[in-house]
């Protein structure tokens, strides 16, 4: 097993070492080859980022119990919330891009907020919590897979081409969508790496 | 603020989970693998069959990119007449209607986001090849691209998705999904696991003839 260099940090992108200072608040540290940011200035406290990751599950639970937008056409109403969307998809005879956008918005947004409750609960009272190391692995998965932001320009791009056919008016399941994409950028921003230092 | 230290290329070896920094072990044997000594997570010089994993993956996408083009996305039902809508038939609607905003995001959504992936990695992996030194910064830069606009190119599968679930008055009005779709969806996240396989790190690193060149311009 190799020794460990404990002041030391490697740019992801480029493979290249460098010797690592504190940060400034609201700096960010880049590579002097590559130019990659290789670390920021957390402003924000485990409690912060806990605060954060509850009010993305509030809004992920809204987003898929509320409709996301209705259509109504000559008395007739249709309402879609987005469980429903997918479901209706695999119905269709497509099944694989249903079993896609529910691994991209349904699935990997619920592990990045559930797994991180998992994690940061114990860790904000001082605790490191079972399984801890694979569940920071499967968190950089889930962030890989998230689409919820692409997801959301989709209802709102999806609403302007009805609007010339039907009536149509945006659910609060749209709103709640468009509060979870500024609330994951804010919780992405801080960083998984860096759960490790909270547990030493 | 930070410092590079002056590293054999690759002497350390950078926890892609939880970002501990150990000295590398391996060398180059590729049989030994290291392991995080905090996490346990497994440590690589340069991800395993890079480059490989990357080729099938840009031309598997490029081969079902045809098919995602030529074949019906979405298929419309009115009162009048049934349509069949291809990528590149819907952004031209949109633009003869008049909405030459929405136009432009599906077309660079759907259309120049594939493409440019495409491209981009064809030409990283090309080059880590052929011409190691040329503009690394750029290349370097062009990858960081890729990787942050890589997930947009799902935007119209959502639409069609979210246009066929909601536009169901039968006969008066209906959406599905086209066959196309399934082609382009399949386009969308081979171009990501491609993305995911490239190693940045390869931009970085000298194949053995080019040794004195690297120390040449190092000195500079």
């Amino acid at each position: 097993m190799g020794r460990v260099e404990d002041s030391l940090v490697v740019c992801g992108q480029c493979g290249l070492a460098h010797r690592w200072q504190p940060l400034q608040q609201a700096s960010q540290a880049r590579c002097t080859r590559c130019d990659a940011v290789l670390g920021r200035a957390h402003r924000l406290s485990i409690q912060g980022i806990l605060a954060l990751t509850v009010a993305a599950a509030a809004a992920f639970l809204i987003a898929i119990h509320a409709p996301l937008m209705s259509l109504s056409l000559r008395g007739g109403a249709e309402t879609a919330t987005l469980p429903e969307a997918i479901s209706f998809a695999w119905r269709d005879d497509q099944q694989l891009v249903a079993i896609l956008a529910g691994i991209t918005a349904l699935l990997a947004p619920a592990a990045f907020i559930g797994l991180r409750l998992y994690v940061l609960i114990p860790l904000a009272v001082g605790n490191k919590p079972p399984g801890f190391a694979w569940c920071v692995r499967a968190l950089h998965q889930a962030a890989r897979w998230n689409m919820v932001e692409v997801f959301t320009i989709g209802v709102l791009l999806s609403l302007v081409r009805l609007a010339g056919l039907a009536d149509t008016t945006p659910g609060p399941g749209l709103f709640a969508l468009g509060a979870m994409t500024v609330l994951f950028a804010a919780i992405e921003s801080a960083g998984l790496k860096h759960l490790w230092w909270q547990v030493r | 603020m930070t410092t590079p230290v002056d590293d054999a290329s690759g002497a350390y070896l950078g926890c892609e989970s939880c970002g501990l920094v150990s000295r590398d072990v391996t060398g180059d044997d590729p049989a030994l693998v290291q392991h995080c000594p905090r996490c346990g997570h497994v440590l690589h010089g340069t991800k395993p069959f890079s480059l490989q994993r990357t080729w099938a993956c840009i031309v598997a996408a490029a081969v079902l990119y045809i098919p995602a083009n030529t074949l019906p996305v979405m298929e419309t039902t009115s009162a009048l007449q049934h349509d069949e809508h291809t990528l590149l038939g819907g952004i031209h609607e949109l633009w003869l209607d008049g909405s030459w905003g929405l136009a432009i995001i599906v077309f660079i959504a759907s259309i120049a986001v594939p493409v440019l992936k495409i491209a981009v990695l064809a030409l990283l992996a090309w080059t880590v090849r052929f011409k190691p030194d040329w503009r690394r910064l750029e290349r370097a830069r062009l990858y960081r691209l890729i990787e942050t606009v890589g997930h947009w190119s799902m935007l119209d599968v959502y639409v069609v998705v979210l246009l066929a679930a909601t536009v169901r008055f039968g006969p008066l009005a209906s959406v599905n999904a086209g066959t196309g779709l399934l082609s382009f969806a399949a386009v969308v996240v081979l171009t990501l696991l491609a993305t995911w396989s490239f190693d940045p790190r390869l931009i970085w690193r000298d194949p053995p003839a080019s040794q004195n060149r690297r120390d040449g311009r190092r000195l500079a």
